[in-house]
């Protein structure tokens, strides 16, 4: 069990990040907190991807330093999801701001509340 | 001109950016670029189409760089069919949305980025590639979304963006499984990759459920499909029209190239196990999805049900990787992208007439607008699978591919999806045509309601349109006339869903290659 | 059997579709459009008359549309068993056409045109299911048809109707369904789907299981249109439907698509020897028998005529069924014999029905007494048609009957005679009555009808000791009247007053059959339901408060009867010493109605007729034996 976390650790607080993500995201009640939860879930996915790129006793992918290197792609591909990821989150703020210019609050059982008197 | 494939996406994020630089200089432009932007990805989408026809699948290295280490974009039968289909609806819905849509720039730009990103998601053959893709089409999607009236609107896009994202990111997940496993993103590469790691291992099992998982909250399958029906009955009718017709059927396009591309047929044969689970899944969306499709008043909750279940339906057809089955799944796939533009299409026009969108609205509108509701009932019977029409063809080889691969509780399911969707049908159509309006209105000669013949729609109903509008602005019970335009949309996917139907062979023919290399 | 490569098959199917177009374009001009609708008819049934020729004799015409879905061809062939239907559409089509303009004008209904345009799309997909090469074809134009003549169901747009379209689209798109897997079934297990006389050979030696899963598929989807029990109840509910509708698609064209559905499977697809082989002939037999019995009994009970009808259509169509069960070289020619057979009489019955209707608003039996006065054409042709029903000689009924008879014999199993016959005594059971009450019969001497009243199962007893101590007899005699003056009151207060519905015998054992109170029902009963003729006619009697203890024997004077085979020994005589409860006035032989109605119920009539007298020459026979000689090797 130890060995396990201690060689596959990284991973495994990925996951734990994107647990607490996903908790975020469905039992608060509160629109901004569910959109924090998003990113904390895309963020465990992120730490994921880029713990895969990590190989032991490896040098960073420079031209100066010596193989084995560490692999970038991985990395790359992690630079464009959080590009996604950013975009994602400023949609998502935005329509909170306009749903709280509507309804004036954000906490989720109110705003359903007054729909469903609506 | 094998470039054509890059442009498609390139050049509606290029057009996209003139409404937003220049919106404030020009008012109106938004409509303009937007109409040009959809004429010229048309003309490049046949070019691809052609280039496909004639010389067969083809291969076009982003940048020069050379696969697996660079991203790769492919065209063959299927994508290339998708493409022009993308072309297609987005032309309609931009003719369409001069007068109904929102009329504002930056909407104008979110439809083309949008038509970006699912042109993307057709022609790619990388998964990473994919996964950018997939985002790029929901954030237009949301956006697209929000520009409905009201803060539902709003609720609705901030939903779908939650769901939507757990959903891409799961998919994103899977992706990083497949890649710890085998070191590459190809989808060409992978295949052969896959194969030498073991199709049994975990990692690989894993990542196959992660990205399932992920395109069918995309897709809206059971019970993912949660945001699916607030999305399209709050966003506007255009809007509505083009991400039922394309965003989900993205989704499913993506899943089909995940199945068979990535996985093989061979990972079926080794792991049975996983497309069965995902045949369940499909099956029961098909139940379910018609079941709540019966129990909605909202007509555009009604048609988003009827997705859950259509799509269900389609993915089932690739579950059961047979040939025969996943042609149904294909031809299914195009037709209901063509029905469903149609009906919403039909019923944002019906709903400015009736003045309401629920299914006792409608009664009576067979009077006061013949030829909308001909081709609404003609698109209606298609999808409940009356054939000749595409609806016939695309079950038709679903159930007998359910058959040939021993799968009999799909082909049961996919027989009386037939009764099911007749349920939630049959109650439109009948108010429609046998209920009175709720308005006295003048009685006018109606059109005929027989459904097998759309071309008598376009030559009886104009005299009986000129009279229906004539009649309800002396009754001044409706303001809105249906415009020139929603009426050649909608009888044109009439006449394209039955047109379809009858050439539904030379669909298949073109289909064919890409699907023998898969088996 | 040669194959000519043609277009007619495909303009008999084309033309009404054009006709369609023809009909919405002039819907602002009903005389042009009528006109397109007779132009329709006769060019289609030229068409179809032109293949007739070379049907005979081997030569088939075929038109092939290319490939539908892989491996199957969208093809149309005119070949014998498809050239009977197809006749039969186009000509009563034909037909109809003209009956149904004369019954709308008399009703003037509203949306005549979508009526005429879906008749149209109607009769255009019951040709496409005639000439179907395949099963999927078939499917094709079934599923078209249904939906053609769901606008015709439901064309009334009142509760009822809408109701009746709804069961009609469920119940027919659920056999649809059912079609729809059997033919995936088969085109599994044998690679083919296409109609090959005398059986698609791969299916004799496929799985056992799997062949008759399908056929119980093929059969059972059919077998709704078939109206078999107990998928049947859609049939009577569509009697909301106009009586052209009615007539043609709910006796003709729908009803005769699913028998002949049946007849393909039977015929075509796994052939008479497998069918035998696979032991699935004896039990579609039996559910056509049971269909046949039950049917003709619940007939007997219904007072709306077009009900009484409908559940007599149900019965006669398992006679079809019954033939094709039984697998026996005559009992298919009997079976199929009878679809043309059955057609023409039931046609004119319901022409008939439909005529009564429009002239004089009367829709159920018992308030139909003395209307042989009224109508006296349509009761003949009426009555003409109810004998070739019960399968007595000279009129076409007789000729698959006797087919049947045989078949049933040579097959063994005399049972099916039996169920015959008896089915014949109950057809007479149910039209006899009518033809008599109406020629020979008033209001006030006839007996209650429907017959069947008292409660199954047993004799009510009275409590008071009862003036009236007989009971009510099922039988023909009742109907030689006992125009006695207390019993007739009484009888005339037992007539249940909701006609409307069908009828619950349910006798209230405490009316004492006193003429007062016969009176006060007939008065009741009148006023409640002012649209009948008894309100448009009031009689004599009514308001002299007569005791109508008048003799049915006073006039036995006629003046315009002029039909010595149907004049009466008396008893309708009412007509103007005090006119009966419901005075009908006397019209002349064709001065009842328009000639647009009364033109085809002659023809009809005719039809049926000559269908008795020359079976071979009404071309019929001699395709129904050619179908059988090729399906089975026998030539009859």
């Amino acid at each position: 069990m130890i060995d396990v976390l201690a060689s596959r650790g990284y991973f495994l607080v990925g996951f734990l990040l994107m647990g607490i993500g996903t908790y975020m995201l469905i039992g608060s009640d509160n629109l901004v907190k569910k959109v924090i939860g998003m990113n904390v879930f895309q963020t465990g996915i992120f730490l994921f991807f880029v713990t895969s790129a990590f190989v032991s006793g490896a040098s960073p992918p420079l031209l100066s330093a010596s193989p084995p290197y560490v692999s970038p792609l991985p990395h790359v591909l992690i630079l464009t999801a959080i590009v996604v990821g950013v975009s994602l989150t400023a949609v998502a703020l935005a329509l909170v701001v306009r749903i709280y210019e509507a309804y004036g609050t954000l906490d989720e059982d109110t705003i359903r509340e007054v729909r469903l008197n609506d | 001109m094998t470039d054509a494939i890059a442009l498609l996406v390139a050049v509606p994020i290029v057009f996209a950016l003139f409404p937003i630089a220049f919106g404030g200089r020009w008012e109106h432009m938004g409509w303009g670029t937007a109409a040009l932007g959809a004429l010229v990805h048309l003309g490049l989408s046949l070019t691809v189409a052609a280039t496909v026809l004639s010389g067969g699948r083809f291969t076009y290295a982003v940048g020069g760089y050379t696969p697996p280490f660079g991203i790769e974009l492919v065209g063959d039968g299927v994508s290339a069919v998708l493409v022009v289909l993308t072309s297609l609806v987005t032309v309609a819905v931009v003719a369409y949305a001069r007068r109904a849509g929102p009329h504002s720039n930056t909407f104008y730009s979110e439809l083309l980025v949008l038509t970006a990103g699912i042109s993307g998601v057709f022609v790619t053959g990388d998964v990473f590639n994919l996964y950018v893709f997939i985002e790029i089409t929901g954030l237009a999607t949301y956006a697209l979304v929000a520009t409905g009236r009201g803060p539902a609107a709003a609720l609705a896009s901030l939903k779908y963006l939650l769901v939507g994202t757990v959903g891409a990111s799961l998919y994103l997940l899977g992706v990083g499984y497949l890649y710890v496993a085998t070191g590459t993103l190809n989808m060409a590469d992978l295949a052969s990759q896959l194969s030498s790691v073991g199709y049994g291992s975990p990692l690989v099992l894993t990542g196959f459920g992660l990205i399932v998982v992920g395109l069918a909250v995309k897709a809206a399958l059971f019970p993912l499909h949660t945001w699916q029906p607030g999305a399209y009955a709050e966003s506007p009718d255009s809007v509505t029209a083009y991400i039922s017709a394309l965003v989900s059927t993205a989704a499913a396009y993506a899943l089909f190239r995940i199945i068979y591309a990535v996985f093989t047929p061979a990972f079926d044969a080794a792991v049975p196990f996983a497309l069965d689970a995902l045949v369940i899944l499909a099956s029961v969306s098909v139940v379910v999805g018609s079941v709540l499709a019966v129990l909605q008043s909202d007509l555009k909750r009604m048609l988003a049900y009827s997705s859950v279940a259509q799509f269900g339906l389609i993915v089932a057809g690739f579950a059961i990787a047979n040939a025969t089955a996943v042609t149904g799944g294909l031809v299914h796939l195009i037709g209901h992208a063509v029905m469903k533009a149609g009906l919403f299409v039909g019923v944002g026009a019906l709903a400015g007439v009736a003045g309401g969108r629920t299914v006792d609205d409608f009664a009576g509108l067979a009077e006061r607008a013949p030829l909308v509701s001909a081709a609404f009932a003609v698109l209606a019977f298609a999808l409940v699978g009356v054939p000749p029409a595409i609806g016939f063809a695309g079950k038709w080889h679903i159930v007998l591919g359910a058959v040939e691969g021993g799968r009999w509780g799909v082909a049961l399911v996919a027989v009386v999806s037939t009764l099911l969707t007749l349920a939630y049908f049959a109650r439109v159509v009948e108010r429609m045509y046998f209920r009175d309006a709720p308005a006295p209105a003048e009685e006018s000669v109606a059109a005929a309601a027989d459904g097998g013949d759309a071309e008598l729609a376009s030559d009886g109903g104009s005299d009986g349109d000129g009279d229906a509008s004539g009649a309800a602005s002396d009754a001044g019970a409706e303001p809105e006339t249906i415009s020139m335009t929603a009426r050649i949309i909608v009888v044109g996917a009439a006449v394209a869903a039955v047109g379809v139907g009858l050439v539904a062979t030379d669909l298949i023919a073109v289909f064919e290659p890409v699907l023998e290399v898969y088996f | 059997m040669s194959e000519i490569a043609s277009l007619r098959p495909l303009a008999a199917v084309l033309l009404p579709a054009l006709g369609i177009l023809a009909i919405v374009a002039s819907q602002r001009r009903p005389n042009i459009r009528e006109g397109f609708t007779i132009l329709t008819a006769l060019a289609t049934f030229g068409t179809v008359a032109s293949l007739v020729p070379s049907a005979l004799s081997g030569a088939t015409h075929v038109s092939r549309l290319g490939t539908f879905v892989p491996g199957i061809e969208l093809t149309l062939r005119a070949d014998p068993l498809g050239m009977i239907f197809a006749l039969l559409a186009s000509a009563l089509w034909l037909v109809t056409s003209f009956y149904s303009i004369g019954y709308m004008r008399g009703l003037d209904e509203h949306s005549q045109t979508r009526y005429f345009a879906a008749f149209a799309g109607s009769v255009g997909a019951a040709l496409g299911v005639a000439f179907a090469s395949n099963l999927v074809a078939l499917y094709i134009f079934y599923e078209l048809l249904t939906v053609a003549t769901y606008p015709l169901v439901a064309h009334d747009e009142s509760e009822k109707a809408r109701a009746a379209g709804r069961k009609y689209l469920t119940y027919t798109f659920g056999g649809g369904v059912a079609v729809l897997a059997g033919t995936v079934l088969l085109f599994w297990t044998t690679g083919t789907v296409a109609f090959t006389p005398g059986g698609i050979a791969a299916l004799a030696t496929a799985d056992p299981v799997i062949a008759r899963a399908a056929f119980a598929l093929l059969a059972g989807g059919f077998g709704v249109k078939a109206a078999l029990i107990p998928v049947h109840s859609w049939l009577p509910d569509a009697m909301v439907a106009p009586t052209p509708v009615s007539g043609l698609l709910h006796a003709v064209a729908v009803v005769k698509s699913g028998v002949f559905g049946i007849a393909r499977v039977v015929l075509d697809v796994f052939g008479p020897e497998t069918v035998a082989d696979l032991g699935v002939g004896l039990p579609l037999a039996a559910v056509a028998a049971v269909t046949i019995l039950v049917s003709s009994v619940i007939a007997l009970r219904q007072d709306n005529l077009k009900r009484r009808l409908a559940y007599s259509t149900i019965s006669q169509l398992s006679y079809i069924v019954l033939g094709l069960g039984l697998l026996s070289p005559a009992a298919l020619i009997g079976g199929l014999l009878h679809i043309p057979a059955h057609a023409f009489m039931k046609l004119t019955l319901f022409f008939c029905a439909g005529a009564i209707h429009v002239e004089t608003h009367t829709d159920d039996i018992s308030e139909m007494a003395g209307i042989g006065k009224r109508m006296p054409l349509t009761m003949a042709a009426f009555g003409v048609a109810s004998v070739g029903m019960a399968g007595l000689p000279l009129v076409a009924g007789f000729v698959s009957k006797w087919y049947l008879l045989i078949g049933s014999l040579d097959n063994g199993t005399a049972i099916f005679a039996l169920v015959l016959l008896t089915s014949g005594l109950l057809n007479i059971g149910y039209f006899w009555p009518i033809v008599y009450q109406a020629f020979f019969q008033t209001a006030e001497d006839s007996d209650a009808k429907p017959l069947v009243e008292f409660p199954i199962g047993g004799a009510r007893v009275r409590t008071d000791g009862g003036e009236r101590a007989e009971d009510r007899d099922d039988d023909a005699e009742e109907a030689a009247g006992e125009p006695e003056a207390a019993e007739a009151a009484a009888g005339a207060g037992d007539v249940p007053i909701d006609t409307a519905e069908p009828v619950d015998p349910e006798i209230d054992p405490d009316v004492t059959p006193s003429e007062e109170e016969g009176d006060v029902e007939i008065d009741a009963r009148i006023e409640s339901e002012g649209q009948y003729a008894v309100d448009r006619n009031p009689s004599d009697h009514l308001q002299e408060d007569a005791p109508g203890a008048v003799d049915g024997e006073s006039d036995g004077e006629r003046d315009d009867e002029d039909e010595a085979s149907l004049s009466d020994a008396g008893s309708d005589g009412h007509a103007d010493v005090h006119g009966g409860p419901s005075g009908w006035e006397r019209r002349g032989f064709g001065e009842e109605s328009t000639w647009f109605m009364l033109g085809p119920i002659t023809v009809a009539a005719a039809g049926a007729v000559a269908l008795g007298l020359l079976p071979r020459g009404m071309v019929f026979l001699a395709l129904v034996q050619r179908v059988v000689a090729e399906a089975t090797g026998v030539v009859f």
